[in-house]
């Protein structure tokens, strides 16, 4: 039987929300399952907030969250309340029973359970208090139910309880106790609701290791694999974990991290080091790469290799710095002064997160230039399980070294060449000295302003990114669904495309002929492709997380055809049946017109 | 769910088929009302007389529902399953939830029906008998009677009856052990016993007389390689059986009335518009003793189709009606010409 179950716990900050849901999944990848799933957090370290971890448990790989859950946990009915309605019809609602304080009329979980729905009330507290003599534990306890109703391996969620508290003994005797008392309590329990779990499917081939992951440990894990030597950042949410992670593995391997003072001299430190030969990063978020606008600019007219990795959050400034959105896609692309082509890719689930790190680094090497990968909230705190090779599937080593050169010939750092790459020599190679300034330069790096050079510099600077288009084992763009003409083509990037996904597969079912293609490489933009995609599509539909419809912006810069806009910016990621909705709305006005 | 503001609220306590009926019927006449249904119950209103068929393999929940979910949803009825209510506060208006939430109405109807009664001596053995009063408790006995096995019914009212007749039908082996509660709740005279005990055995039932045992001593495991359960009598005769199951009649759910200003002997008392003893508070189901004229005394009616006529009267009466309660059904128990036993509460619909 294919298991498809979605499970969100629900509570406030302190409760132990995320750690139930950080084991909750390490458990059921660690059995098999294929899991993604993503965590809302709020704004305040720690207080009063919401907290809600989310993860849909599946054998087929799933794309993104269903909007309703099969199971919610509410660890907290006043922060629980409001989702009782993202439960399905015949799903279980499992909440605390009692109450210690007086609760006003509708202040308490079963008031809302729908007539559909099927509630679970357990005495989550006194269960945590009689077996740990705390109710700190109320989470693990509430895992124990989970697993005992579920009928799922104790075996696997103690081996993650274990691993999460292995340096707090303390932690982990209370933890066995909860998790136990749990346990107990769901064999007592009669299981009305119908959700359950079939046997795990693995399909994982020899050698691979499989992992639950994050997009951002994801993008530290493509870094470290592709030999990142220095990385140099200043914390912003949503892109910090990528360098504390980076911070611990890093002087491991050899390398070095280095907090700046701020976003402008990380930049400024990474394409020193890129000068230097070193594959250097930083990572950070929309504000950030803001301030690093002038910086990417020296980058590009010094032609010096660097990676940015920037998570989107809600903006402009401050915005909404713990919500998701694709709004930094015109920033990414085009923000900067004078004529600063840069390669962007935004990987659309956390395997291609993995990926876009490493090829990053092989890009800005081969290409001589800076790269952006471009993620978002809900990608770096997304979880999914991800199959590793045996061997990084990276190149060490792109850099077009300068050759031998002729007696009493200069080298030229710039040299006009056919595919528009000159040989680079990094301080310390013979005969390879030069200097690199921000000034417009001549094929030696003088500074010049001539028409000529300034001309031909722009063009060698914009025509060897072409050459990403066609960057060997990497994904630029991809199409999935029915092949040759269809009624509605959908195109999207970056995190949402899973959603896009499931909604194209579900309209499929249901008849409509539909097709999708993710876009990954954003600049340069793989024109050609997407050209030929829209030509088979009556209708184009362009889903994204940003008002303005940024990526629709660039794509009919680059392809001259009307699309269907579909823009939300609740801070969430868009619902799949918003978007099968407009999918549908679109394949009935064409066959309307059809007939017609 | 949209309910004009300033709407009176009605709260049902029970979702029983007094409490459902009541419901429904408020709705009708009142659609401006709130209307919430308060229950002990984990699922929504189904009719207990079916739950026999979970012997006949039928053990999917939303098979059981009188209505489905969306009828609750359409029909604007809120219900609030597994609240208990802890306690009634007549003169405030006030329901406590035992989870310390606090519900205020404008009407009540208590229609909390009553619970399996088990005879004091018997009540030491509560962990290893099966009872047979909800939906949970139906699928649970019938998980641990194997197919042909064995069930000790205790007592036997027309309850456990009606299970036995399902229970001999579907080839399993039925032994009552029977006493003072076997027809419950008909009155039967000790003339006509013998003749309807003699209609349960040609029915296929197996039956013990308590009495002539010396009454049960104990209630215990089986030994290994025995059956499940043995029921020791006091002159050392014994039985095996897969589950023993309690059948002794219901006794009124009416603890959580007590301080609330309403007048309580075994049920709670109405009169016969089925108002209680405190304005805006009315009774309908098992939970309630109506004053009967005729017998000049609080008495219960029992079976299905009073108990939902009570709900529909209570209902109507709450939305301004001041109608008597006139018995649904017949409360005669008979042996057709067929030679069985042939009872009003076993004509459900
Ligand atoms: C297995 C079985 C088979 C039956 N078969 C027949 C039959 O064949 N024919 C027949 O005529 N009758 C039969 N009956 C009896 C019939 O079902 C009852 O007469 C009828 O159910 C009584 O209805 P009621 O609404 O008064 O109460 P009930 O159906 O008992 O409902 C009481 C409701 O009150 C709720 N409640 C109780 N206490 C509280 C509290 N403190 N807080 C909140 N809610 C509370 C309960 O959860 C429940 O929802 C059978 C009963 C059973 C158990």
């Amino acid at each position: 039987m294919a298991t498809d179950i979605q499970i969100s716990i629900v509570g406030s900050a302190g409760d132990g929300t995320i750690a139930a849901g950080e084991i909750l999944r390490n458990a059921l990848a660690g059995m098999g399952y294929k899991v993604i799933s993503f965590d809302v957090y709020p704004p305040e370290i720690r207080g009063f907030g919401k907290c809600i971890a989310r993860m849909r448990i599946t054998t087929e790989q799933a794309y993104s969250l269903k909007h309703k859950s099969d199971v919610m946990v509410s660890l907290d009915d006043s922060h629980a309340i409001p989702h009782a309605n993202e439960v399905r019809d015949c799903g279980a609602v499992i909440y605390e029973q009692g109450s210690i304080v007086r609760l006003p009329e509708g202040g308490h979980m079963s008031a809302h359970v729908g007539p559909g729905q099927l509630p679970y009330p357990l005495p989550i507290r006194e269960l945590s208090e009689k077996s740990t003599g705390a109710n700190r534990s109320r989470n693990i306890v509430v895992l124990g139910f989970i697993a005992g109703l579920f009928n799922l391996p104790a075996e696997g969620f103690r081996k993650a309880i274990g691993k999460k508290f292995r340096n707090k003994a303390a932690a982990a005797e209370a933890s066995e106790a909860a998790f136990k008392a749990g346990l107990d309590y769901a064999a007592k329990t009669f299981k009305l609701d119908d959700v359950s779990f079939g046997p795990p499917v693995s399909s994982v081939v020899a050698g691979a290791t499989v992992e639950m992951i994050n997009g951002n440990a994801a993008i530290a894990r493509g870094a470290l694999d592709a030999g990142i030597d220095t990385f140099f950042g200043y914390p912003i949410t949503p892109a910090t974990s990528i360098m504390e992670r980076l911070a611990n593995e890093m002087p491991k391997r050899g390398g070095r991290l280095l907090q700046t003072e701020d976003e402008i001299s990380a930049i400024s430190a990474v394409v020193g080091a890129g000068f230097t030969g070193a594959r250097a990063a930083t990572s950070t978020s929309g504000p950030g790469l803001s301030l690093m606008a002038e910086m990417l600019g020296m980058g590009v007219i010094g032609e010096v290799p660097g990676v940015v990795f920037v998570s989107q959050r809600g903006g402009p400034s401050t915005g909404m710095p713990t919500k998701t959105e694709q709004s930094d896609l015109h920033m990414a692309v085009y923000g900067g002064h004078g004529d600063a082509p840069r390669i962007v890719i935004a990987p659309t689930n956390v395997d291609g997160c993995y990926r876009c790190a490493g090829k990053a680094f092989e890009m800005a090497e081969a290409y001589q230039t800076p790269v952006i990968v471009l993620i978002d909230l809900y990608l770096s705190n997304r979880y999914e399980t991800v199959v590793f090779p045996a061997r990084p599937p990276f190149e060490a080593d792109l850099n077009r070294k300068p050759g031998k050169q002729a007696a009493g010939a200069q080298y030229k750092r710039y040299a006009l060449t056919e595919d528009h790459v000159s040989p680079r020599a990094v301080p310390g190679d013979k005969g390879g000295m030069h200097v690199v300034t921000g000034l417009e330069h001549n094929e030696l790096g003088r500074p010049n302003d001539s028409a000529e050079l300034h001309t031909a510099m722009s063009r060698k600077r914009h025509e060897k990114l072409k050459r990403a288009l066609k960057h060997p084992d990497f994904t630029q763009f991809k199409r999935f669904g029915d092949e040759g003409p269809v009624d509605v083509g959908v195109i999207s990037w970056g995190s949402n495309f899973g959603e896009c996904l499931e909604a194209m597969l579900k309209v499929r079912a249901e008849g409509i002929r539909c097709a999708a293609m993710k876009v990954v490489m954003l600049s340069p933009f793989p024109t050609e492709a997407v050209a030929a995609f829209m030509a088979d599509c009556q209708e184009v539909l362009v889903p994204e997380l940003n008002y303005q419809g940024q990526f629709a912006n660039l794509l009919q810069a680059h392809v001259a055809r009307p699309v269907t806009r579909l823009n939300r910016v609740s801070g969430e990621p868009m619902k799949v049946e918003e978007i099968i909705e407009e999918i549908r709305r679109l394949a009935g006005s064409k066959a309307a017109q059809k007939a017609a | 769910m949209a309910t004009a503001k300033n709407a009176r609220h009605h709260v049902v306590i029970g979702s029983g088929v007094a409490g459902s009926q009541a419901a429904e019927t408020l709705r009708e006449r009142e659609p401006d009302a709130r209307v919430t249904i308060l229950t002990l119950s984990s699922l929504l209103f189904y009719n207990r007389y079916d739950l026999p068929k979970v012997f006949r393999g039928h053990r999917d929940w939303r098979e059981f529902l009188a209505y489905p979910a969306e009828y609750y949803k359409d029909h604007r009825i809120e219900v609030r399953r597994c609240s208990r209510v802890a306690g009634v506060d007549g003169s405030r208006r006030a329901i406590a939830l035992e989870h310390k939430e606090e519900i205020r109405f404008d009407t009540l109807l208590v229609a909390s029906g009553g619970r399996g009664y088990i005879p004091e001596e018997l009540t030491e053995y509560r962990p290893l008998m099966h009872p047979f009063s909800s939906y949970t408790e139906a699928v649970t006995a019938a998980g641990v009677v194997p197919e042909r096995g064995h069930v000790i019914m205790l007592g036997g009212d027309m309850i456990g009856l009606d299970l036995a007749r399902t229970l001999v039908d579907t080839r399993h082996r039925v032994t009552l052990v029977a006493g003072q509660q076997t027809f419950w709740p008909h009155e039967v005279s000790e003339d006509e016993r013998p003749g309807l005990i003699a209609a349960l055995e040609k029915m296929g039932v197996e039956v013990v007389e308590a009495a002539d045992a010396g009454g049960i001593a104990s209630i215990e495991k089986g030994a290994r390689g025995l059956s499940a359960r043995r029921v020791l009598f006091r002159d050392g005769t014994e039985l095996y059986g897969d589950a023993v199951m309690p059948f002794f009649g219901l006794s009124p759910s009416v603890e959580f009335m007590l301080g609330s200003g309403v007048d309580i002997e075994r049920g709670l008392l109405v009169n016969p518009a089925l108002r209680t003893t405190s304005e805006g508070i009315y009774a309908a189901g098992d939970v309630c003793q109506i004053w009967s004229d005729a017998d000049k005394r609080y008495r219960f009616f029992y079976g299905w189709k009073n108990v939902r006529a009570m709900g529909d009267l209570a209902a109507r009466n709450i939305a301004g009606g001041a109608e008597p309660w006139v018995p649904a059904q017949d409360e005669k128990l008979h042996i057709g010409a067929d030679g069985k036993i042939q009872s009003p509460f076993w004509e459900y619909e």
